[in-house]
């Protein structure tokens, strides 16, 4: 019984995105807001790979 | 290894000779001096490579290791499945979702790479196999999405298919042939998305990860081997924790989000709930006015569709391959097959044995009065008219998609296995109703619809380029807008390719400068 509880949460959604999609507009481009998020997010996270620190280890010559 | 020097090797110099010519030989050695086990899996890497960015590259990989896994699952239980069980489900999510995160971390380590004119020092091949890697992988998605067997699947085939049909290949890749797009989807194009990502990996191990830019003297120097100072660097490690953290997050954004699964339109559903659209749908293709039946190649010889680019149309060249006669396949061979009905047998027998003048008659006067038709229950009713047996014919097409049987006889009308849904898709896609639907989605095409997803999921963003410019004059206006956009992505697909050839393209990122923040460490450390 545990067990298929835990199946049936794991495998339906937490956050359910059914229903009425929102989408921007701005001039001629229009754009579901969960696609706006990816492409923001894919931006922010090239951002930060690129101003985050990378760990160091110390380096030789070969 | 066998030393060959501990072993007596009876054989002649000739033999020698003849050994250091043959292929296998040359290939052996080529391979063997590109490729030797250290470059393949190296424990150090250059001291230059201490950024984030790099790590996408393998984030890449391993995201396409689990769509592969998950994709190897569903096709084990196959497509019932993940239409019919909550597992099912769950793994067509964790497909999904490492869909969405391989292209999203192969669009960041191409924005890395750009930044870094990563083709320097003849590494122009690596570039080129991970841009054609990239196309290559749209594609499969997209046959990924014709694949899902709901109503997104089916917008999308409708539409994609006017592209295709436009530069003339719609019948060589029929976008609403399931069984078709399913074998690409499973087979072909992640075989050929795999062989060039190796291509690409290959290029990268034997080249090495490109040097900074201004770190070395001459530009010739870029293609030799590294010579500065390196650190220690554990691939399989990097590998398996890569693998590790792209699982979770997918299992993660699956739990979380889920996937759509939107039911497909079926012609019963449409039938019930707009009787009326149903009727002149149908009415149409029996007069051969619909926009199928007046469509052109690869269907039939109208010229409703047919595309140009100047004067040349490619839809023309390749012909009529797939024939439909909407009028026969889409009316009347349903309807020969409804059994024991003398009444319709005659309408049948009298609409066929009409002249073609007498016919046309009919149909115009039947399409005057579709403004006033009335759908009661399963039979129509339209002003009195010579409309000839079409009221009968229409009584009884509408009779025929409610019980689901029409369906059917689009589906499978000389086979008893189906996997081609040409006729049904063609037939719906000539209705409102199945726009209507589509346009609560925000999937058509003025709506950036190629882009987006059923309800509030993403869709494919990355198909962004290729849908703006269908918004954009004269695209957004022309007949010939598909073979137009088509042309455009084409010329800079090639273009995005030859990026590394291009002067002042391929100067951009020393212009722009992101590099001096992607290698800050190493540019400080020579300051120092």
């Amino acid at each position: 019984m545990y067990a298929a509880n835990l199946l049936t949460t794991v495998i339906g959604a937490l956050i359910n995105l059914t229903g009425p999609g929102h989408y921007i507009k701005w001039g001629f481009i229009q754009m579901s807001l969960a696609n706006l998020i990816l492409i923001i997010l894919m931006i922010v996270v090239l951002f930060l790979a690129i101003v985050i620190p990378f760990p160091h280890r110390s380096g030789g010559k070969r | 290894m066998i030393d060959e020097k501990e072993i007596q090797i009876d054989r002649s110099e000739q033999d020698d000779k003849a050994i250091e010519h043959q292929w296998t030989t040359k290939l052996r050695k080529k391979v063997e001096g590109e490729l030797p086990p250290n470059k393949l899996l190296p424990d150090t890497q250059p001291a230059y490579v201490s950024s984030w960015i790099y790590v996408f590259g393998v984030l890449t990989l391993s995201a396409l290791g689990v769509v592969a896994v998950s994709g190897g699952i569903l096709a084990l239980f196959g497509p019932s499945w993940w239409q019919q069980s909550p597992e099912g489900h769950f793994v067509n999510s964790l497909h999904l979702w490492s869909v969405e995160l391989f292209f999203f971390f192969m669009v960041v380590h191409l924005w890395g790479k750009f930044f870094m004119a990563a083709w320097r020092g003849k590494r122009a091949l690596t570039w080129i196999s991970g841009a054609v890697a990239f196309l290559v992988s749209i594609g499969a998605a997209f046959t990924g999405y014709l694949s899902q067997q709901n109503f997104d699947s089916q917008w999308i085939s409708t539409q994609g298919k006017d592209a295709m049909n436009s530069i003339g290949i719609g019948a060589f890749f029929n976008l609403m042939n399931f069984g078709q797009m399913f074998m690409w989807h499973i087979l072909l194009l992640p075989l050929l998305v795999v062989v060039i990502v190796g291509i690409h990996i290959v290029g990268v191990r034997a080249k090495g990860v490109v040097p900074p830019i201004g770190s070395l003297p001459n530009k010739e120097d870029y293609a030799k081997p590294w010579q500065g100072k390196v650190r220690p660097y554990d691939i399989i490690k990097e590998g398996t924790i890569a693998v590790i953290i792209v699982s979770l997050l997918t299992v993660a954004l699956s739990v979380v989000f889920s996937s759509p699964d939107k039911p497909p339109l079926t012609i019963q559903r449409w039938a019930k709930a707009d009787p009326t659209d149903f009727v002149t749908t149908a009415a149409s293709e029996l007069a051969g006015t619909s926009f199928s039946g007046s469509y052109g190649p690869p269907y039939n010889n109208g010229t409703g569709a047919v595309q140009y680019l100047g004067p040349i149309s490619l839809q023309k060249i390749a012909g009529v391959r797939i024939p439909i006669n909407s009028a026969y396949d889409f009316v009347l061979q349903p309807l020969s097959i409804v059994p024991n009905n003398p009444t319709l047998k005659a309408a049948l027998k009298t609409y066929e044995s009409a002249s073609p003048a007498t016919q046309t008659l009919w149909n115009n006067n039947f399409a005057k009065a579709d403004s006033k038709l009335m759908v009661k229950g399963n039979e129509i009713a339209v002003p009195k008219g010579n409309y000839g047996p079409i009221p009968m014919l229409m009584d009884n097409m509408l009779k025929l998609a409610n019980t689901g049987a029409l369906d059917a006889a689009l589906e499978n009308s000389h086979q008893f296995y189906g996997t081609d849904y040409t006729k049904p898709l063609l037939f719906m896609a000539d209705g409102n109703y199945m726009a209507s639907l589509a346009t609560q989605d925000h999937l058509t095409g003025n709506q950036w619809g190629m882009m987006n997803e059923t309800d509030k999921w993403p869709g494919q963003p990355w198909l962004w380029l290729y849908t703006m410019w269908y918004q954009i004059p004269p695209m957004s206006t022309s007949g010939n807008a598909d073979v137009l956009v088509m042309s455009i992505m084409v010329l800079l697909t090639i273009g995005f390719a030859s990026i590394p050839f291009i002067p002042g393209v391929r100067s951009i990122p020393e212009k722009v400068g992101l590099y001096r923040l992607i290698w800050r460490d190493y540019y400080k450390d020579q300051k120092s």
